[in-house]
């Protein structure tokens, strides 16, 4: 099985998302964030950042996964609200209020797309797992492979091959805080094909 | 509306009973936008903890972002703030037992949204005028405010329950020589303050939880 490493920040929806038993099966070692500069990443063939992190300490450790990327790794970045890292090449993240309620009205649609359904990652999850809100619009470099994307305006899950020498997916969907705090049920449907496609196909 | 003073909180407040509020390093604080929450409330990085001089400080809150591996290694510092006397406000999940006499947190098994309402056990000052369905709704959706509870000591006050009675908040004079203020909400200080997030917020009685939170930490210091 390949090796995918998890940043653990310490926090309790954390604690949660990555050490429930279906989810921790599929990494093979949490770091602790502040470890994460210090970190031998290469003993692991991907890295997964979770959303909600402490950004002074994860700016802290910058180098360290850059040069991971530049060695060919593969890195997998989360997004809650908060400005994902400025330091990840490629990266052009715009700002969106957050609507958790659109679901009440009847007949209401998130807004949510696909533009190839026949990517193995929808053999894993369906559009609809990926549905609960997201946290504002990415804008992928020129050749970057957007798997999820809002309707007519940007990506919300996209995976670049063309920054570095490595893979880098960069989302504005959390999954792991909502599945972490018990809130959100799309959210552990998500995970559940999320992490199996990650290190299988992914990696 | 122009700040007095930074958000970092690096210049003197006016006021002598000084709050200090973990920041979880996730940006700017947004309650920080409000000038009552401002004027008294500074933020301290969390991993400023370990060498922060905390003896000005009357309060301490923390909420559900916060990393409580940091706050376990830092649990002894935490026991001496509060048998000084002090008031400590946490609002989220407890994971790790650094908060004297809590329980790590047990979820509930959620069949309906009615499994989300939140009762009022006792009046509190902090919830007055407050409307229990603005506790169990924020724009219509049920379940922020609790989906689950920290389990308390024996002896404390219970505040507000689940309808199984799970006590979703709680003070505890018990445990410490100061007092310990239990929330299960993520933030219980910035819970209701839906227009520092959305300008077209509706209106909620839960935006008194704030400026009653402070008010209530200033009765209980001075």
């Amino acid at each position: 099985m390949k090796k995918l490493a998890a940043v653990y920040g310490g926090s309790a929806p954390h604690h949660r998302a990555l050490n429930e038993p279906k989810y921790r099966r599929w990494l093979s070692g949490l770091i602790y964030l502040p470890d994460l500069p210090g970190a031998d990443l290469d003993g692991f063939d991907g890295l997964l950042i979770p959303e909600r992190l402490h950004r002074g300490k994860l700016d802290e450790a910058a180098g360290s996964v850059l040069a991971y990327l530049d060695r060919g790794g593969t890195v997998l970045v989360f997004s809650g609200g908060e400005h994902p890292p400025v330091w990840l090449p490629g990266l052009k993240w715009e700002h969106r209020p957050t609507n958790f309620w659109w679901w009440l009205e009847p007949g209401a649609d998130l807004g949510l797309v696909c533009h190839n359904p026949d990517h193995s990652l929808f053999g894993y999850i369906e559009l609809d797992d990926a549905t609960w809100h997201y946290h504002g619009l990415l804008h992928p470099p020129e050749g970057a492979e957007t798997l999820i994307a809002l309707r007519d305006e940007g990506a919300l899950l996209y995976i670049d091959r063309v920054s570095t020498p490595g893979t880098l997916l960069v989302t504005t969907l959390d999954p792991l805080y909502h599945f972490g705090s018990y809130f959100m049920p799309a959210t552990e449907r998500f995970l559940d094909g999320f992490l199996p496609w990650v290190v299988r196909e992914l990696l | 509306m122009k700040p007095t003073r930074s958000p970092s909180g690096s210049s003197s407040p006016s006021k002598s009973a000084r709050i200090a509020m973990l920041d979880t390093g996730l940006g700017t604080m947004p309650h920080m936008k409000y000038d009552f929450i401002r004027e008294r409330v500074e933020s301290l990085d969390m991993y400023e903890l370990p060498e922060a001089e905390l003896s000005p400080y009357v309060a301490l809150m923390i909420t559900g972002n916060v990393d409580q591996e940091l706050l376990y290694r830092e649990r002894k510092r935490i026991q001496d703030f509060l048998d000084s006397g002090k008031v400590l406000v946490f609002s989220g999940h407890l994971s790790r037992e650094w908060l004297p006499g809590a329980g790590t947190f047990v979820p509930k098994e959620i069949r309906s949204f009615q499994d989300y309402e939140i009762h009022k056990a006792k009046d509190h000052p902090i919830f007055e005028g407050v409307e229990t369905k603005d506790l169990t709704f924020r724009r219509g959706v049920a379940g922020f405010f609790a989906r689950g509870h920290n389990p308390p000591p024996e002896g404390v006050e219970v505040i507000l329950t689940l309808p199984g009675g799970e006590p979703v908040v709680y003070v505890d004079r018990r445990s410490t020589r100061g007092v310990i203020f239990v929330s299960a909400c993520y933030d219980l200080l910035g819970f209701g303050l839906d227009r520092l997030y959305s300008d077209d917020a509706p209106e909620t009685t839960a935006s008194l939880i704030a400026p009653q939170l402070l008010a209530w930490i200033e009765k209980e210091t001075s």
